[in-house]
């Protein structure tokens, strides 16, 4: 294993030897879990199967696993991936300075762009991970109770209605994972950012998520409606476009464009601060 | 002998306080050298600035020649540190930790690593978790990942902080063990004054971000007595005629060589009354109190 692959190796084991991402991952089944049965109470499945029926289609074949993994993802993984991502990227740098252990690092002659060019990486796959985790579980629990079946995506906001086989669907729901992936890095990249300065691990989280809720609250001010692209979650929500019936490619690849432009330049004015900074007990 | 560590002219600010003024400082090679000053001297900035942790406002370190500020990872390469209270990963083993902080590096063999563990007295205890050691195994532990570059220079900063009387005491024989066995050159800063005592050729002493001193400290050759007499000026004039001198005080310094008994013989010939002749030692710690003006 050469030098580079051992230094993420390193990197990925300080994330996930940590107790913390069990429970993070755990917490995560455990409100699919609540979300899959408040689905499958009467009252609730009533109202998916007549949204269904009102478009003229079997509700039995399309209230399958796949309509709610796809439901369980849309209402779990976006505001609380967002929160948990906040937490741990918040924590990347700036915990590494509080407890001292970045000064470790630092009495060997790596560089700190190296350094941080690591940790962001191992921040991409913890996120990829998630995403991972999420979506399989989702899809796991969704088929153990729903089985197999078409799928019915409603999205309103997004202004998104359509039904699909089994395999379409599936194949769009695995489509959606390395984008919903691509889209929560963001996330991780504004937590790295502000985790860079010198400031406390809380302060970062506190400041990644703040950014992020109010990006979210402000863009559905009616008045904003014009200048929607512009808002961080509005790029960040394309990966749902992946479910419509005519993929909007074009648009979808600006918003990826523009949030992996956002990513660099996050990452960049990170590391330009934590390049600055002195490190001092 | 050539300059292992060379700082000139470094300069530091914090906001508006100076922690330091410009400093000039030369370790030779395999020298055991002593940083010394109260808290918030400038020694700890000194060992960020040396370690390219701390940006200097003006001036280089060097290391071998080479310059941490514009070349630091040719600079560092064989240098180890350990600091006050070493800080590690918690929650993973010892084992790990060293294996995480050898690959910034270098590859982490595991014959090197044996080695070290050993030779700071942790292999029993490496593979469990550094939540579980004691602060003596951490210091350990901070040692053992100084070694692990294979290191020609070593910075120690309180690497006897808050261990015991035995701790200390072995931790002071590994030091000395290394820089025989290794020929390493140490730049040690502590507060304990005694140990920097035993251990360093040479010192240099900050104050305030400034160098108030630096150079070999020994114990004078002199005899240095607590003088007690009835006649001061009798007994400064006996002195005289044997060589020695009445400091300041009742502290009187006999030329090394002189007989004690023969002083004290020649005080009563003069026909003064001696109360006391107690010999006196000045310690570092004199010296450095005199350095700081206290």
């Amino acid at each position: 294993m050469n030098l580079l692959a051992l230094q993420i190796r390193g990197e990925l084991l300080k994330l996930f030897a940590r107790k913390r991402t069990y429970i993070g991952f755990g917490a995560f089944f455990a409100i699919e879990l609540i979300l899959l049965f408040l689905l499958r109470l009467d009252r609730v499945e009533r109202s998916i199967r007549q949204a269904i029926e009102r478009t003229g289609y079997a509700a039995d074949e399309y209230l399958s696993g796949l309509t709610l993994a796809l439901l369980i993802l849309l209402w779990s993984v976006f505001l609380l991936g967002s929160l948990y991502l906040a937490l741990i990227s918040g924590d990347l740098v700036s915990k590494e300075v509080e407890d001292g252990t970045m000064r470790m690092l630092l009495c060997r002659p790596i560089s700190r762009f190296r350094l941080l060019a690591i940790k962001a990486f191992s921040a991409f796959v913890y996120t990829v991970c998630l995403v991972l985790f999420i979506g399989v579980t989702a899809l796991a629990t969704g088929m153990i109770y729903g089985g197999a079946g078409g799928m019915f995506v409603f999205a309103p906001l997004e202004g998104i209605f359509a039904l699909y086989d089994f395999g379409t669907g599936l194949s769009r729901y695995v489509l959606a994972m390395p984008l919903l992936a691509a889209s929560l890095f963001t996330v991780s990249a504004l937590g790295f950012c502000f985790s860079c300065l010198n400031m406390k691990p809380a302060a970062a989280t506190i400041l990644t998520l703040s950014v992020f809720f109010v990006d979210m609250i402000v863009k559905n001010i009616p008045y904003f409606e014009s200048i929607r692209e512009w808002f961080l979650t509005a790029r960040m929500g394309a990966w749902i476009h992946v479910f419509e019936p005519r993929v909007p490619w074009e648009s979808m690849v600006e918003s990826y464009a523009w949030l992996f432009a956002l990513d660099v330049t996050l990452l960049a004015l990170g590391w330009l601060a934590f390049e600055r900074r002195d490190l001092k007990s | 002998m050539s300059t292992a560590i060379r700082i000139a002219g470094i300069t530091k600010t914090f906001r508006k306080r100076v922690a330091l003024h410009p400093l000039e400082l030369e370790v030779d090679h395999g020298e055991l050298f002593g940083l010394l000053g109260h808290n918030g001297a400038g020694k700890s900035t000194t060992f960020g600035i040396l370690l390219g942790q701390v940006h200097p406002d003006g001036g280089e370190a060097f290391i071998d020649g080479i310059s941490v500020q514009t070349n630091r990872a040719q600079a560092l390469a064989h240098v180890g540190a350990i600091f006050e209270a070493p800080a590690f990963y918690e929650y993973l083993s010892g084992w790990q930790n060293l294996k995480i902080l050898t690959a910034c590096t270098a590859i982490p063999r595991k014959p090197a690593l044996e080695e070290v563990v050993e030779l700071v007295g942790l292999a029993s205890r490496i593979h469990d978790p550094v939540r579980t050691y004691s602060h003596g195994m951490r210091q350990r532990l901070g040692l053992a990942q100084a070694l692990l570059p294979n290191p020609k220079v070593i910075l120690l900063d309180e690497p006897t902080e808050g261990l015991d009387p035995e701790g200390i005491r072995e931790m002071r024989l590994l030091i000395q063990r290394l820089r025989a066995e290794r020929g390493l050159t140490v730049l040690l800063a502590s507060h304990l004054l005694a140990e920097v005592e035993q251990l360093c050729d040479r010192v240099a002493i900050l104050n305030q971000g400034r160098l108030v001193f630096c150079g070999p400290w020994k114990e004078p050759a002199n005899l240095r007595v607590r003088l007690d007499v009835d006649d001061r000026e009798a007994a400064a004039r006996v002195l005289r005629g044997l060589g020695a001198t009445l400091e300041e005080g009742s502290i009187a310094s006999i030329p090394a060589g002189t007989d004690p008994a023969n002083v004290v013989a020649a005080l009563v010939a003069a026909d003064v009354r001696v109360r006391a002749f107690e010999p006196v030692r000045r310690s570092l710690e004199d010296f450095y109190l005199e350095q700081i003006g206290q």
